[in-house]
């Protein structure tokens, strides 16, 4: 792990390096050692060691940030900036490219709510339980959208375009302002922000002038240091479905019976349509139903859907509000659902007043769905697979009827969902893995690639992917011979002439690191 | 994952990690905040020791076997489908104060 260094750098000069960040954030901050390095490997990772950082660093501030980043030029060491590290399915904490050094921001948890305004401004190490414990401890009415794993952090999940379950669950359309360090270490605010002490700053997005939240996005032209985020005011009610379909070829009319309400704004959350191994892999091993390897069989499938009674498929709708509201709207929905081949139909009904939930659809953080890395039993993970389609039915069976083909002919597990977007589709597939299966491991990566390249056919994109396969998902954006990768590099290079700021990330190199592009 | 919010009994999860409270003392509190998430009801963590041991011992506040040792390996190399925690989230000092905590005998 020793000669694990920056390309380009020899181990004295990132020895300099490391020793001036320990003169800004204390040398009890900088972590070097072999199991210092470790703990940023991403443990779902197929070869942990292709991502190996340098070393890592820990600011407390953003003065700290703006000292290190400054020092990064200095010395020429690329920093890969993370919030909490928890991205799991999509690299982790582990950075995009070797030997960069780790800028470990998870020391940064101050948080300011608005509650009359429903906003919160936040550092990027507070967890989703951290927000969710200050609400609760102060009596706050605001909700929070979780993501499955609600282990990370709040702005890190928002900045990675993460999503949750209830109307707010777009976490990226949510942000209002942000403050970020730029690769020369000078501070900048967006939006209102821009105004100094303005007090409209997480009210307003857009400012005068170009709006920059989302240039921070998934990107590498700065680092965040604080994110402003609306919350939702805890609503009156929340009402809806939880309905069970019993065959795939469901998946089509579902989609053409959601798309128009989610269209018309009837709908507000995301529902997710989802087979039965979501279920499956969270409670339960693999080996509890079948010792044959391959894709599962229909019986398997079969057994699993009997002993939890779900269909084939299954979605949650919900609507939030007044109760007048939530129960017309619950109205407009049955009847959208009346007269169609429904499996089971189970209402969702909570009331200001009731006990708590006490699930995501009411912004209660969990942790358990990551059970399911654990499906092959021993040591496993998961990768992320998530092409954007256009929210129409037929399209939907296509996607689904290709990708399960896919799955069979690599023997891998069907898990995906289809999550409904205003307009589009989101196809979250987790590609679930035993690490400890060398053959297995052998066919993810060319089943991803497969994947990948099957989506590209028909024109469709990922919306986010995993460290590996950043260059990969970046190349299929081709317009123009790939004319968006050139403006981001542009960009970038201007912004950051010595590609201090998480070379690789989203595919966009700097000119020092260029030749890194896989 | 969706479809498990309605088989695991969502309601309980509520409870899986209470708010720290100030007066906790130091290890308790840390163990909630750094742990709870996934080390109480509900979590990932007692999910997954549950399918490994009685259940009954899978909370890991619970058990009179843990050692320091035992506790620093966990947190700092894995297990299983737990990752590897990085000093910048768990200094070594709250690692020490989580592991009395957790070493602390107590009452059958």
């Amino acid at each position: 792990m020793v000669d694990v260094l920056p390309p380009g750098l020899d181990a004295t000069a990132l020895d300099r390096a490391l020793k001036a960040f320990a003169a800004v954030v204390g040398s009890e901050w900088v972590l070097a050692t072999d199991q210092d390095r470790e703990t940023y490997f991403d443990h779902f990772a197929i070869d942990e060691a292709a991502h190996a950082p340098a070393a890592a660093v820990a600011p407390a501030s953003a003065e700290e940030v703006q000292a290190i980043v400054r020092l990064a030029n200095q010395h020429k060491v690329p920093l890969w900036p993370i919030s909490r590290g928890k991205n799991f399915g999509y690299g982790g904490a582990a950075p995009r490219m070797k030997g960069s050094v780790v800028l470990d921001l998870s020391r940064m948890k101050k948080i300011e709510v608005d509650e009359e305004n429903g906003t919160v401004l936040l550092e990027p190490g507070v967890g989703f339980y951290d927000l969710y414990d200050h609400l609760q401890q102060r009596g706050i009415k605001l909700w929070l959208s979780v993501p499955g794993n609600s282990w990370g952090s709040v702005a890190g999940n928002a900045l990675d375009r993460g999503v949750g379950y209830t109307s707010y669950g777009d976490h990226a359309a949510r942000i209002c302002g942000l403050e970020v360090v730029l690769p020369d270490g000078d501070l900048v605010r967006t939006g209102m922000g821009a105004m100094a002490g303005a007090p409209t700053w997480q009210l307003y997005r857009f400012g005068f002038g170009p709006a920059w939240d989302q240039m921070f996005v998934q990107s590498n032209f700065g680092v965040v240091t604080k994110l402003g985020l609306w919350l939702m005011p805890e609503p009156e009610s929340m009402l809806g479905f939880d309905f069970e379909f019993d065959k795939p070829e469901d998946l089509e009319w579902v989609v053409d019976t959601l798309a128009p309400l989610r269209r018309e704004g009837i709908i507000q959350q995301s529902p997710s349509i989802g087979n039965w191994l979501r279920a499956a892999a969270v409670l339960t091993t693999r080996g509890q139903w079948t010792d044959k390897p391959g894709a599962l069989s229909d019986s398997v499938i079969d057994a699993i859907r009997k002993r939890f009674n779900i269909g084939w498929w299954s979605v949650q709708v919900r609507a939030y509000g007044p109760l007048d509201m939530t129960e017309a709207t619950a109205r407009v929905i049955e009847r959208a659902f009346n007269g169609k081949p429904v499996l089971s139909t189970k209402r969702a009904r909570w009331v200001k007043g009731d006990p708590p939930e006490g699930s995501p659809m009411t912004g209660v953080p969990i942790t358990f769905p990551l059970q399911n890395a654990n499906w092959h039993g021993g040591r496993g993970g998961h990768l992320g697979y998530s092409p954007v389609l256009p929210a129409r039915g037929s399209l939907a069976m296509d996607q689904f009827r290709r990708t399960y083909a896919l799955y069979q002919q690599f023997g891998m597990d069907y898990h995906a969902s289809f999550a409904m977007g205003e307009r589009h589709l989101t196809n979250v597939n987790q590609v679930l893995f035993n690490k400890d299966d060398a053959g297995m491991m052998e066919r993810v990566d060319k089943f991803f690639r497969a994947l990948v390249a099957d989506a590209t056919t028909q024109r469709y994109g990922e919306y986010r992917t995993h460290i590996e396969y950043m260059d990969l998902v970046a190349s299929t954006y081709d317009f123009n011979n790939g004319a968006l990768r050139r403006l981001n590099e542009t960009l970038k290079d201007a912004l950051d002439p010595n590609g201090v700021i998480a070379p690789g990330k989203s595919g966009i190199w700097p000119k020092a690191y260029r030749g890194e592009r896989a | 994952m969706r479809a498990l919010l309605l088989l695991a009994g969502a309601g309980l999860l509520v409870a899986a990690k209470p708010a720290p409270q100030p007066s906790l003392p130091p290890g308790a509190r840390l163990f909630t905040e750094k742990c709870g998430m996934c080390h109480r009801k509900g979590g990932m963590g007692t999910g997954l020791l549950s399918r490994r041991m009685d259940a009954k011992v899978a909370m890991l506040e619970s058990r009179n076997d843990l050692t320091g040792d035992t506790i620093e390996a966990a947190i700092r190399t894995g297990i299983g489908n737990m990752p590897r925690i990085s000093r910048a989230e768990v200094s070594d000092a709250q690692l020490r104060a989580i592991s009395a905590y957790l070493t602390k005998r107590k009452p059958k």
